[in-house]
């Protein structure tokens, strides 16, 4: 049967993968922080305390710690719980039930239990929220062996990859930029997944690999359009995954273009595009490579309050420009 | 290991900044936190300082021209440290750094400069350039220290390789394509310069050397492009700065066919003047030499000498049979017999030059170019021009290079020029005195651009 095909936006697509798992799976539960009448911090679970009840849609106290808690202990017994920061930034709060239990424990018992917990972090700037709540901190978590870290950049893939989450055995983090919560795009009625660990190409071109995540795909996406103009066919990768990384997908496209742009909100130090840049260094590709790998990342600063300066902080569509055309034109 | 200066980004949106002027000369001891020179943008001038203690050296960022951001600007040296490491050595850098290296006793106050002259030649491993241009110069037999890179500090890139690799003499034809060529009027009776906004330059070129003193301009023969003079340079130190262009129809340049030489003799001077070439030599091999001549007779070019290597128009005989066996080629088999009587040794036809001769068969526009420009200029097997009354009108230095076997132009056609033209023939030498004589044909340029 086909299914139907509507524009919705970022928020409202998560918000029906949400009911989705409500409705089909009774072991799902949401908790979070200000997610029952008030609608969540950024309005995703909207109404869904009066569809599901508050014993499945259950509002936690201010303690990230304690309900990362329940909801590792929760996933423990069997149970899918879908657990949101009010933003990512709190994850420091949370670090030792993330880190130290839910990404630990399916080793640590040698396979006796498994920790099917999804955690959702409202994450990324540009909404004047300041320093304490802009940050990426996606390379964070990237790090930890044992989770599954994921930055859907469109309506269509939160919703699929969200599915795909509470369908996995294993802890799964979700970084959810903040700027896409409105963003729309087409998204497809009813239950299916895009799965974990798949990069995507947006973009086919020839001239230069931008390898890009999250919000940042749509600022690559931008920057082609313009660069098609001048004459550079940018290829724009959305590595969608950052553990575990689609690595054959960005070798593919680098050993096709020769040079790669890897364009990431974190921080530009040890960021998500750090090690995209020494995986193709290490890979097949490198013998492919026309030009050194040039990162865009965020600068090494906290986030700004200061609109202008929080722009600045992070990479903006004439940076890639600037990026790609001395790439392109192999001036760097 | 030196410091490098690069020109920094100082405004977000900036992709390429001026050096306005330099605090500092070659040679300056600076301390790091000195200030060493002033970046213009649009919004402001901005003052940039040294990033290390040290010898400044190197400085190839030039006052005035925009450069991308990150390109090195300059180096600075620490006390006791010789040169830059071989991977940083480029044909340019290289070159930059010879004038200024006295032989100066290791006790010197800038003991930099004691060794930079004697620093080794750039050897291959060393050589900077891309892994994938490392890769296909491998694949291809290249030398890479004997191509030039044209990366920031000499970088070989892709595609310098495919350049180097792209060397053919002449290139088979395919049925003409009439909708992707342009004919274009007669230009002899343009005022100089040719009517050219100033800045534009019309031919396809490179500078294949920098250097100081007088220019040399190289304008290739039919069916070739500027890297044909690529496997000479590769011989030998240039000193000179080394101007190759590509004629029109030809390698990058735009797919036209020229009415006539005085066509291409307006493109060649629009060419150098928007480029500001001053004083020069220019030289021309074959087809590209009756430009070169052409040039020299309208006088609109501050030309100094002229060289002409196998010039053509000094005779109605050209090899028709070539010609026509050469455009039909398609495959090596075909091909090769007819690239054998381009030169007196056939050893000296490079596996790389047969192949990118055939690889330039995909290219069917310009192929078409370049089958009626051929259809024009050698009508019938004929060289439907004549360059000796020109060379009699000439009142620079002069010189003709052939080759005595040469079987595409008879070398007999070089007998009674005028006086004081000079003639040098080769024996054992085909029609590519270039190629096959390359010390000897750079050395007597050499010489030429020096007197």
């Amino acid at each position: 049967m086909d299914q139907a095909v509507r524009e919705l936006s970022y928020a409202q697509a998560i918000q029906e993968a949400m009911a989705i798992a409500l409705e089909t799976d009774e072991r799902v539960f949401l908790m979070g922080e200000d997610i029952g009448v008030y609608g969540g911090a950024f309005q995703v679970t909207g109404d869904l305390v009066e569809r599901f009840g508050a014993d499945r849609v259950i509002d936690t106290p201010i303690s990230e710690l304690g309900g990362a808690g329940v909801a590792v202990g929760a996933a423990v017994t069997g149970l899918r719980p879908i657990f949101e920061f009010q933003f990512s930034d709190f994850a420091t709060l949370a670090m030792e039930q993330i880190v130290n239990q839910a990404a630990k424990m399916r080793y640590m018992l040698g396979g006796a239990v498994s920790v099917p917990v999804v955690m959702r972090f409202p994450a990324g700037s540009g909404t004047g929220a300041a320093a304490q709540h802009s940050q990426s901190l996606e390379a964070w978590l990237g790090h930890v062996p044992g989770l599954k870290v994921i930055q859907p950049a469109t309506p269509h893939d939160v919703k699929g990859m969200l599915l795909a989450a509470v369908a996995d055995p294993d802890p799964v983090m979700i970084f959810e930029h903040k700027l896409l919560y409105k963003t729309k795009g087409p998204v497809p009625e009813g239950y299916y997944t895009v799965p974990i660990g798949k990069a995507e190409i947006r973009r086919e071109g020839r001239d230069l690999t931008i390898v890009a995540t999250s919000i940042m795909v749509h600022k690559a996406l931008e920057a082609a359009k313009t660069l098609e103009a001048e004459g550079i066919d940018v290829e724009v990768v959305d590595l969608r995954t950052v553990r575990p990384m689609d690595k054959e997908t960005v070798i593919e496209s680098v050993k096709k273009t020769s040079r790669l742009l890897c364009v990431y909100e974190g921080v530009k130090t040890l960021g998500v595009g750090a090690e995209v840049s020494a995986m193709i260094a290490e890979s097949e590709a490198f013998d492919f490579l026309d030009a050194p790998i040039v990162r865009l990342g965020g600068a090494e600063t906290p986030i700004p309050y200061n609109p202008e300066l929080e722009k600045a902080t992070v990479p903006q569509v004439p940076d890639i420009l600037a990026a790609a055309r001395s790439l392109a034109t192999g001036s760097r | 290991m030196p410091v490098e200066v690069i020109l920094p980004k100082v405004d977000m949106d900036m992709a390429t900044g001026r050096i306005s002027r330099w605090y500092v000369d070659e040679g300056a001891v600076v301390k790091k936190g000195d200030l060493l020179f002033e970046i213009e943008t649009d919004k402001a001038a901005m003052e940039i300082d040294a990033p290390a203690s040290g010898t400044i050296r190197d400085i190839s960022g030039k006052e005035g021209i925009d450069i991308p951001v990150g390109e090195a600007v300059a180096w600075i040296y620490a006390e006791g440290e010789a040169s830059k490491p071989a991977k940083d050595m480029s044909p340019v850098a290289e070159f930059e750094r010879t004038p200024a290296a006295p032989t100066v006793a290791a006790t010197s106050a800038l003991p930099g400069l004691a060794t930079a002259k004697s620093a080794p030649a750039t050897p291959s491993n060393g050589a900077r350039a891309t892994p994938l241009a490392r890769r296909l110069a491998a694949k291809a037999g290249l030398e890479l220290d004997a191509i030039a890179g044209s990366g920031p500090k000499g970088r070989v890139m892709r595609k310098d390789v495919e350049a180097a690799i792209s060397t053919p003499m002449l290139e088979a034809n395919s049925p003409a394509q009439p909708d992707a060529i342009v004919s274009r009027p007669a230009a002899s009776s343009q005022p100089w310069p040719a009517q050219r906004a100033v800045g534009t330059t019309p031919l396809n070129h490179a500078w294949l050397r920098q250097g100081v003193g007088r220019p040399i301009v190289l304008i290739h023969g039919f069916g070739a492009d500027l890297n044909s003079w690529r496997p000479m340079l590769a011989v030998g130190p240039v000193d000179a700065p080394l101007l190759a262009l590509d004629l029109p129809g030809h390698g990058g340049s735009a797919r036209e066919v020229p009415a006539d030489l005085d066509a291409i003799a307006a493109d060649v001077e629009a060419t150098l003047a928007a480029l500001d070439v001053g004083p020069a030599l220019l030289v021309g091999h074959s087809f590209g030499a009756a430009v070169a001549a052409t040039v020299a007779a309208r006088g609109h070019a501050d030309l100094r000498a002229l060289a002409l290597i196998a010039p053509a128009g000094l005779g109605p005989e050209i090899n028709g049979a070539f010609l026509r066996g050469f455009v039909r080629a398609k495959s090596e088999a075909s091909l090769m017999p007819w690239l054998r009587q381009l030169v007196s040794d056939e050893q000296v036809l490079s596996k790389p030059f047969v192949n990118a001769t055939l690889a330039q068969a995909a290219d069917s526009e310009l192929r078409a170019a370049q089958g009626e420009i051929a259809d024009r200029f050698f009508a019938d097997g004929t060289q439907t021009f004549d360059i000796r009354g020109l060379l009699a009108a000439l009142r620079i230095p002069v010189r003709v290079i052939v080759g005595a076997n040469d079987r595409i132009i008879p070398a007999s056609q070089s007998a009674g020029l005028p006086g004081e033209v000079a003639l040098h023939m080769f024996p054992a030498t085909g029609h590519m005195p270039q190629v096959e004589r390359r010390e000897q044909v750079l050395k007597i340029l050499l010489e030429m651009a020096r007197a």
